[in-house]
């Protein structure tokens, strides 16, 4: 009788993890958003791929000619201030804001072309009625011009294991020491 | 007795009144007209350089939605339930004039619901197969008056704007649909509610609205720096900018409602 | 080298010119290079010098009041975090009594609630806007350092609050008003107040201190037209106020609601000018301002009457009440005080000093060029009505009324002038015909006449605006006079006269 209750309750702690993941996230995290990304290798998720690590997320879109490779550049420097076994803890998710010429294709030359590791990173593209929902849950601001510009805000934002904000950043040319410093704290903590 | 006569038939009138405009308010409220397309000058410009915006033609709701309306979404949904929906989506004041999570009192049935947020509203028009305007469309038809499609340069028009604009907010808003229908059939766009269009999180307005844009801060705002008000003369119209680009996603007032649109038959956006 | 020439060169020599005449001990020159001196090196330093480090001890709570009345001097010696909690909120409110507007308030009144901080305090501003607010506002503070003086970091929606954090570095008196679009519209709706932030050392001590400020309105109806009025964005564009006022109504600052003080005291008034578009005169009737910090900035002037007071700026006055009354404040572009409601009063009471100001102390009547007393002309008026008018009080009146107005041209001794004005004096002409002199002095002659055998040919103007006393009692006077001797002339007889002869054109009846 005993062994059993013995061998129940060490499944169950097995389980729990399993469990605990599949759990709602959080009242106030951003993964409460359904949305739908396809990413440069074609593979589909929600918002939450990257759950249960710390995660910095952005939005951009691969013709974008300044501020998105300054975004970019400006998480490269962010992350490369981690020590290495801080940096491997760490995800980056970048997400288009124009699904409609960011193919899987294009994306994966944009990563390409910044050398990104495609282990931590990825960058996606939403269906196109969950842009503006991504967008609003991360306060970031965008407007189409025509001919596939935008005018659009750049934040990096960082995300806690449960898709909770802990920071954002708006400073892409160099790094923002306060906003490194909560990056360190959330993944030192872990 | 022949006051007392009067007295009994003008209250019956205004009871029969009360009723009508409840019935009508309640015989419009799923209903939607077509806007034609068009081009016309917006305060908030496409394109840097650019003032006129094309709107492609697209069905606008006759009035805003009701609270009665909002109710049997909510029903049907209770994921959107005050109390239940996620504070990222609605702040805590969400349908917070409800006596409770479900239902409205009879006379806010057919008031235009309020205290709702961007992401409530979306998720509503949603469920009806349509979608919020946005602000380019919305502009576009609130431009119109009873017999004009752009009034804008009447100071009348103007002026009745900036009457609702002065007025504090009301404790008993009036039911939907009794402002004169627009020239498209359309009413309640102006004098009712504030209301929520898709881009509102996007009019790119700084947030000192004294901001020339002169000074584009290129990585701020990739592309054009923030947006300058067009046409200060439109001042009635910029105040419903400025009011829009105060607001968070999240966020809920007592005198912010919305509508729905739907894209015109065979079209996609 | 090269050489020094023109403008240079004058500059130059003057300025080795007042170096020297200083060593000299030359007194004027060596006064005014002293303190244009001593002025450059004794600014405040601004902003550069303005930053006293971090805050110390405990935050402490702003305490807000509302006008006319401001908070205790701050009397700390040292920076401190001060946190404020501003609230808006738009209300309807009398104007002009029975008119009602829709005003946009900071902390419910117009002007908002007066701010006092320390020059280097740390300010925590929480900006909250009622949920029943229909717009979303902000803050612009003039003694904010940073983009919008706080505008961009305080836009808010209504039902939510904004934080931002500022270090006053700027010692001064500032307006403070909302910058959300239209900036006009929300300005003249009464979205301003002051913040007041002591230099280092305090301001000295004084009895009354007040908080006033002046905007301009612009309402749809005319001023003073009853109901409610909604604003008037032409008016506000065309700069045609309905409206302007002190503290946001027309009754804010009078009748019960006046400001008061003692004699005795120095009272300090802490003075804006919210606009939107208009500068302010100020002046107080009756005062003179002591001490008048210009602009709310660090420097005071002396004894000044009127000020100018820029829309979206502030002055401060300081002045010694001697005298009890009542103070008027006013915009001195003069209609707008008494025809758009810019007054106010500053009730002073206490005991009189007339070695000051007497009041009235004396009532007559001037004469003008009339330097004769006319006793006895009232004295014969007052015995003709009892009926005991004797000739003797008819020739006493009558000489007084002929001096001053006959004597001009028959001149005090009745002489005349040769050739121009025939005498009076024994004058044949004169004592021949009593109905004849009556018309005369009564229709004017002109022509000929010969009076003691001279020709005259001058112009005798009517003097029939006498009526028929002074007539009879001047004719009595110069029948009776200088060697004449007649009987009186009566009233009576004059009326006859008046009655059945026509005056000449433009005389009097």
């Amino acid at each position: 009788m005993k062994r059993r209750t013995t061998i129940a309750a060490f499944l169950a702690a097995l389980c729990m993890p399993i469990l605990a993941v599949a759990a709602e996230p959080p009242a106030d995290s951003i993964y409460q958003l359904q949305a739908q990304l396809t990413d440069q290798s074609g593979r589909v998720s929600g918002l939450d791929v990257f759950r249960g690590e710390p995660v910095l997320i952005s939005m951009f879109y691969a013709s974008c000619p300044n501020a998105c490779p300054t975004l970019i550049a400006a998480m490269r420097r962010l992350e490369n201030r981690l020590e290495p076994a801080q940096r491997d803890r760490l995800r980056v998710l970048m997400i288009s804001i124009d699904p409609k010429h960011d193919t899987p294709e294009k994306l994966g030359e944009l990563a390409e072309r910044h050398h990104a590791d495609l282990q931590r990173w990825r960058f996606t593209r939403p269906e196109a009625a969950d842009v503006r929902g991504i967008a609003a849950v991360l306060d970031i601001q965008y407007r189409e011009l025509g001919d596939g510009e935008f005018n659009h805000s750049s934040i990096v934002t960082l995300l806690d294991r449960e898709g909770r904000i802990v920071a954002t950043t708006q400073q892409v040319l160099r790094a923002d020491e306060e906003f490194l410093g909560k990056l360190r704290a959330l993944i030192g903590a872990l | 007795m022949m006051n007392r006569a009067r007295w009994l038939a003008a209250a019956f009138g205004l009871a029969a009144a009360q009723l009508g405009a409840a019935a009508f308010a309640d015989a419009i409220a799923n209903d939607f007209r077509p806007i034609p397309a068009g081009r016309f000058e917006s305060v908030i410009a496409p394109q840097p350089g650019v003032t006129a915006a094309d709107v492609r033609a697209f069905d606008l709701a006759i009035t805003p939605v009701t609270n009665a309306q909002f109710a049997a979404f909510v029903r049907a949904q209770p994921a959107w339930r005050r109390g239940r929906v996620a504070p990222l989506f609605a702040d805590t004041r969400y349908l917070a004039h409800w006596p409770d999570a479900e239902t409205p009192t009879p006379a806010q049935a057919q008031q235009p619901v309020t205290q709702v947020s961007w992401f409530a509203a979306r998720a509503y028009c949603a469920a009806q197969g349509g979608r919020l305007p946005t602000w380019h469309e919305w502009e576009y038809a609130a431009a119109a008056d009873a017999t004009r499609r752009d009034a804008r340069a009447d100071p009348a028009w103007r002026q009745r704007l900036l009457d609702w604009y002065a007025q504090p907010a009301d404790e008993l808003l009036p039911a939907v649909g009794q402002s004169p229908a627009n020239v498209y059939g359309v009413r309640d766009l102006h004098g009712l509610v504030w209301e929520w269009v898709d881009d509102a999180g996007s009019l790119m307005v700084s947030a000192d609205n004294r901001d020339q844009g002169d000074d584009p801060d290129l990585l701020k705002f990739c592309g054009s720096g923030a947006v300058t008000m067009e046409q200060k003369d439109q001042y009635a119209v910029l105040m419903r900018v400025a009011m829009l680009s105060s607001l968070k996603a999240s966020y809920t007032t007592a005198t912010l409602g919305f509508r729905c649109a739907r894209d015109a038959d065979g079209e996609s956006r | 080298m090269k050489p020094i020439n023109g403008l240079r060169g004058t500059a130059l020599a003057l300025a080795v010119l007042a170096a020297l005449s200083a060593c000299n001990g030359e007194q004027p020159h060596a006064a005014g290079a002293a303190v244009s001196a001593a002025q450059a090196t004794q600014d405040t330093g601004g902003s550069a010098r303005g930053d006293f480090g971090p805050p110390q001890g405990e935050p402490i709570k702003a305490v807000l009041t509302s006008p006319p009345n401001v908070p205790p001097p701050v009397n700390r010696k040292h920076p401190a975090k001060v946190i404020v909690d501003l609230e808006v909120r738009e209300l309807d409110m009398e104007i002009s009594e029975g008119v009602k507007y829709t005003f946009w308030t900071f902390g419910g009144t117009v002007p908002g609630s007066f701010i006092r901080i320390r020059q280097g305090d740390t300010v925590e501003f929480h900006l909250k806007n009622h949920p029943d607010s229909k717009m979303p506002h902000n803050i612009d503070l003039h003694g904010v350092t940073g983009p919008g003086g706080g505008a961009a970091s305080s836009f808010t929606a209504p039902g939510h609050e904004s934080q931002f954090t500022f270090k006053a570095l700027n010692q001064g008196l500032f307006i403070y008003h909302c910058a959300t679009a239209p900036v006009g519209m929300h300005v003249a709706n009464g979205m301003y107040g002051l913040i007041l932030v002591e230099p280092p050392e305090g301001l000295s001590k004084v009895d009354r201190e007040y908080y006033v400020v002046q905007g301009d309105y612009y309402t749809v109806g005319k001023y003073r037209e009853k109901g409610y009025q909604a604003f008037d964005m032409q008016k506000a564009i065309d700069e045609n106020p309905t409206y302007v006022l002190f503290n946001g109504a027309e009754s804010a600052l009078v009748g019960a609601n006046a400001l008061k003080a003692n004699v005795g005291e120095t009272v300090r008034l802490y003075v804006g000018n919210g606009g939107p578009n208009l500068v302010s005169s100020f002046h107080v009737i009756g005062e003179i301002f002591d001490k008048l910090w210009f602009e709310g900035g660090t420097r005071f002037q002396e004894n000044v009457q009127t000020t100018l007071i820029p829309a979206g700026g502030a002055a401060i006055t300081e002045f010694r009440l001697e005298v009890p009354g009542s103070y008027v404040l006013v915009d001195h572009s003069i209609f707008r005080a008494f025809n758009k409601g810019a007054l106010a009063i500053l009730k002073v009471d206490g005991a009189e000093d007339k070695s000051i100001y007497s009041g009235k102390e004396v009532d007559n009547t001037y004469l003008g060029d009339k330097a004769v007393s006319l006793a006895s002309v009232s004295e014969a008026s007052q015995a003709a009505a009892s009926g005991t008018l004797t000739k003797e009080q008819q020739i006493k009146a009558g000489g007084s009324l002929y001096n001053g107005t006959c004597s001009v041209c028959h001149q005090a001794n009745g002489e005349g002038l040769p050739d121009v004005f025939p005498p009076l004096a024994k004058s044949d002409f004169l004592m021949a015909d009593k109905t004849r002199a009556i018309t005369v002095v009564l229709n004017g002659l002109s022509g000929k006449v010969t009076v003691n055998g001279k020709d005259f040919t001058s112009v005798m103007p009517p003097m029939s605006q006498l009526n028929d006393d002074e007539v009879a009692n001047i004719l009595s006077y110069v029948t009776n006079s200088w060697g004449n001797q007649g009987p009186a002339v009566s009233p009576e007889e004059v009326a006859k006269v008046r009655a059945t002869t026509q005056r000449p054109q433009g005389a009097a009846h």
